[in-house]
C-alpha cells in the first residue's frame, strides 16, 4: 500500500514499533524484577528458559485465535464465536476418538473439517445473506457453546489421551514446545495471505469500503466467506492444541478466549472498523499480553497477593484504552492545530459506527 | 400493522411457546414459580431496556455485565454498613450512571469505537473487582432480603417496579423529543446533526441511561438473596444483547421499540423452565438460545428484503 519509506522518525513511531518498545520494556522489567534464586542457588522465576517456554505454550491457543481474527477484523467484521468453536471442536475430538473409536489422527482431521464447517455457518449467514457479523457470531457463540454443553451434558470430560498426542501440547520438538512450530506455521501462512497476496489486499479494501470493493470488481462475498472459514479452521486447530496441552476436553474449553484474542488484535494496531492492520502487529499484541500475564505471576509482591491474573487483566484493559486513545488524540480539535500535519485522508473520520 | 411485523412475530413466538406449554406441560402454570421467574428476570429486563436505547442509537455496550457486578458488590457493602434502602437506591443508580459516563466520555467525547471501549471497560472492571474482592461473597444484613417485606410482596414490588420503569422509558422513547432524538442519531448521525440535534451529547446521555438502569437492576438483584455473588453479572451482556436483537431492535441502529424488547426478554427467559417442563434436557438451553438469535437476524433480513418500501 505505502511506498517503502526512508522516513526514519516516522518508521520508529509506527504502531508496531511502539509495541516492540512496550514489549521490550516489559520483558526487561520482569527479567530483572521477577527472577530470583532459591535456597539452593538455582535460578527461578521469569528469567528461566522453562518459564519462557511456558509463556510460549500458554499463548499458542489465544495466539491462533488472534491470527484467525485478524483477516476477519480487517474486513470490518468480527467473530465472537471462535472461543465457542474451540470448545465445540475440543468436545467433537473427544467424541470421535473415545465414543466413536476413530484413531486420533483421523479424529483430528475430522475436527479440523468440523471447524471449517462451523466457520462455514458464519460465512453463509454473513457473506451470502449479508447479516451483521456482530449478531450472527453472537448467535453462533451461544450455539456452539450450547452444543458442546448438550453433547457432554455439562458433565463429561474426555481424558486419557495417548502420550503421542499429548506430545503435541506438553513436550519439546527441536528445542521448542511442539505446538509453537504449528503456531509459527499458521502465523507464516496468515502473514503471507494478508501481506503478500491479493486476498489480503482485498480484505483491507472490503474493510475500507465494501461498496468500493464491489465496484472495483472484487468478489466481496467470497472473500468475506474465506475469512470466516479460515477462522473456523484455525479455531479447530487451537482446539486440538488446547486438548493436547491440558490432556482433557471439557465443554468450557476456551471460554472467554475470544475477548483476549480481540484485545490482542486491536492492541496490535488493527482498526476495529477494518481497513488497516497487520499480522505482525497482532503477534506483538499477543506477546505483549502473554508476557504481561506471566511476568506478573513471577513478581514476589504479586505472588504474595495472589492477584496475577486480575492485575494482568486490569493492565491489559488500560493498555487497550491507551492504544485507542493514542490513535485518536491527534484528530481531536484542540490537538489538531498543534500537530501541523495535513489531514489524513486515508482514515475515516472518528464517527461512531 | 406491517410496521410492527417483527415485534408481532416475536410476541407470536412467545404465545406459541406458552400454548405448547399449556397443552403438553400445564404444570408450568403455577402462580408462585411464575412469579419467581418474573422476579429473577426483572433485572435483565431493565438492562435490556437500557441496551435497546444504546443499540437504537447505533452503539453497543458489552461492559454491562461487569458494571452489574461492580454495582451489586458496592450496594452489598453499603448495605452492610447499615445504609437504609432509601439511600441505596440513589447510590446504586448514581454509581451505574458514573460507570456509564466513563464509557460515554470515551465513546462520545473521544469518538472511540464503542465495542472496543466497552470491551476494555469490561475486562478492567471485572478484574478490578476480582483484585479488590478476591471473589468473596458479600453477606447482607438480616432482614435486608426483599427490603424486609414478605417474599411475595417483595417479588411483586420488583416486577411491577421494573415494568413501570420500562413503561416510562417506552413512553419517553415514543412521545418525547429526547426519545425521537435517539432514533434520529441511530438512523443517521450526520442528518441528525444537520437537523440541530447534538449526536455526541445524545450518545453520552444514552450510555449514562444504560449505566443507571444497570445500577438499578443490580440493586434489584441484590435484594433477592441473602448474599451478593461477585460474578452475578458475568455473561449478562450477551444475554441482554440477544434479548434486544430477538426483540426486533436493528443492530444497525434507528429501529426497534421496548415492547419488542419485553417480548424478547420473556421469550428467552421462558426457554429454560419450558425445557424442564417439557422434559428436554436443560443442557440444550444455550444452543436453543443461539438458534433463536440466528432465527431473529434471519427474520430481520427477510423483512428488509421483502418488505414493501
Amino acid at each position: 500500500m505505502k511506498p517503502p519509506s526512508r522516513d526514519w522518525p516516522a518508521l520508529l513511531l509506527r504502531h508496531e514499533m511502539l509495541l516492540v518498545y512496550v514489549l521490550l520494556a516489559e520483558w526487561l522489567f520482569f527479567y530483572f524484577a521477577g527472577t530470583t534464586t532459591n535456597r539452593r542457588g538455582v535460578l527461578i522465576g521469569f528469567g528461566t528458559l522453562d518459564r519462557q517456554f511456558d509463556i510460549l505454550r500458554h499463548s499458542c491457543e489465544i495466539g491462533l485465535l488472534a491470527l484467525a481474527l485478524t483477516p476477519v477484523i480487517l474486513t470490518g467484521g468480527i467473530d465472537l464465536s471462535v472461543g465457542s468453536i474451540l470448545g465445540f471442536c475440543a468436545i467433537f475430538l473427544g467424541l470421535l476418538w473415545r465414543d466413536c473409536g476413530l484413531p486420533l489422527p483421523l479424529a483430528a482431521a475430522c475436527t479440523l473439517a468440523m471447524g471449517v464447517v462451523a466457520g462455514g455457518l458464519n460465512a453463509v449467514l454473513i457473506a451470502a445473506l449479508r447479516l451483521p457479523p456482530l449478531i450472527v457470531t453472537l448467535g453462533t457463540y451461544s450455539l456452539f457453546r450450547g452444543l458442546a454443553e448438550a453433547i457432554t451434558r455439562g458433565a463429561i470430560t474426555y481424558t486419557d489421551f495417548p502420550a503421542g498426542f499429548l506430545f503435541l501440547g506438553q513436550e519439546r520438538w527441536l528445542g521448542l514446545p511442539a505446538q509453537a512450530w504449528l503456531f509459527a506455521l499458521v502465523a507464516l501462512v496468515v502473514w503471507l495471505l494478508v501481506h503478500r497476496t491479493t486476498f489480503g489486499r482485498s480484505f483491507r479494501v472490503i474493510g475500507f469500503s465494501p461498496e468500493g470493493a464491489r465496484y472495483a470488481g472484487l468478489p466481496v462475498e467470497r472473500r468475506l466467506a474465506l475469512g470466516y472459514l479460515l477462522a473456523g479452521g484455525i479455531a479447530a486447530l487451537a482446539a486440538i492444541i488446547y486438548t493436547a496441552r491440558l490432556g482433557q476436553a471439557k465443554a468450557d474449553a476456551g471460554l472467554g478466549y475470544e475477548l483476549f484474542a480481540i484485545t490482542a488484535v486491536v492492541l496490535g494496531g488493527t482498526s476495529i472498523f477494518g481497513g488497516t492492520g497487520t499480522v505482525h502487529g497482532t503477534l506483538l499484541g499477543v506477546a505483549t499480553i502473554a508476557v504481561l500475564k506471566n511476568g506478573l505471576a513471577c513478581l514476589p509482591l504479586v505472588m504474595r497477593l495472589n492477584a496475577a491474573e486480575e492485575l494482568a487483566g486490569l493492565l491489559t484493559g488500560a493498555l487497550l484504552l491507551l492504544a485507542l486513545a493514542a490513535g485518536v488524540l491527534p484528530r481531536i480539535r484542540p490537538f489538531r492545530r498543534a500537530s501541523r500535519r495535513p489531514v489524513d485522508s486515508t482514515h475515516p473520520p472518528a464517527v461512531p459506527p | 400493522m406491517s410496521r410492527y411485523a417483527r415485534e408481532i412475530s416475536v410476541a407470536g413466538a412467545f404465545a406459541l411457546l406458552l400454548a405448547v406449554l399449556a397443552v403438553f406441560a400445564p404444570g408450568f402454570y403455577q402462580p408462585q414459580p411464575l412469579l419467581s421467574l418474573a422476579t429473577r428476570e426483572a433485572p435483565t429486563l431493565l438492562v435490556a431496556c437500557g441496551m435497546a436505547l444504546v443499540i437504537i442509537s447505533r452503539q453497543i455496550d458489552i461492559s454491562v455485565g461487569s458494571q452489574f457486578s461492580v454495582c451489586g458488590v458496592c450496594v452489598g457493602l453499603l448495605a452492610g454498613m447499615q445504609w437504609p434502602v432509601i439511600a441505596l437506591l440513589p447510590a446504586a443508580v448514581g454509581l451505574g450512571a458514573l460507570l456509564g459516563a466513563v464509557n460515554g466520555l470515551l465513546i462520545a467525547g473521544l469518538g472511540l469505537p464503542s465495542i472496543v471501549v466497552t470491551l476494555a471497560m469490561m475486562v478492567t472492571l471485572r478484574q478490578g473487582l476480582n483484585l479488590v474482592r478476591q471473589g468473596k461473597f458479600v453477606d447482607l444484613p438480616e432482614g435486608f432480603q426483599w427490603f424486609g417485606l414478605p417474599q411475595a410482596t417483595g417479588q411483586w414490588l420488583l416486577v411491577l417496579g421494573a415494568l413501570a420503569v420500562v413503561l416510562g422509558f417506552a413512553v419517553a422513547l415514543r412521545y418525547l423529543a429526547a426519545g425521537r432524538f435517539v432514533y434520529a442519531i441511530g438512523s443517521d448521525a450526520e442528518a441528525a446533526r444537520l437537523a440541530g440535534i447534538r449526536p455526541r451529547l445524545g450518545t453520552f446521555w444514552v450510555l449514562i441511561g444504560l449505566g443507571a438502569l444497570t445500577g438499578l437492576a443490580a440493586l434489584m438483584n441484590v435484594v433477592q438473596s441473602p448474599q451478593v455473588q461477585p460474578l452475578a453479572g458475568s455473561g449478562l451482556e450477551l444475554k441482554v444483547i440477544a434479548a434486544v436483537v430477538v426483540g426486533g431492535v436493528a443492530i444497525s441502529g434507528g429501529r426497534g421499540n421496548l415492547g419488542g424488547v419485553l417480548a424478547g426478554v420473556l421469550l428467552l427467559a421462558t426457554i429454560s423452565p419450558a425445557l424442564t417442563h417439557l422434559r428436554v434436557e436443560a443442557y440444550w438451553e444455550k444452543a436453543i438460545q443461539g438458534a433463536i438469535v440466528l432465527l431473529a437476524v434471519l427474520a430481520e433480513s427477510a423483512r428488509r428484503r421483502w418488505a414493501p418500501r
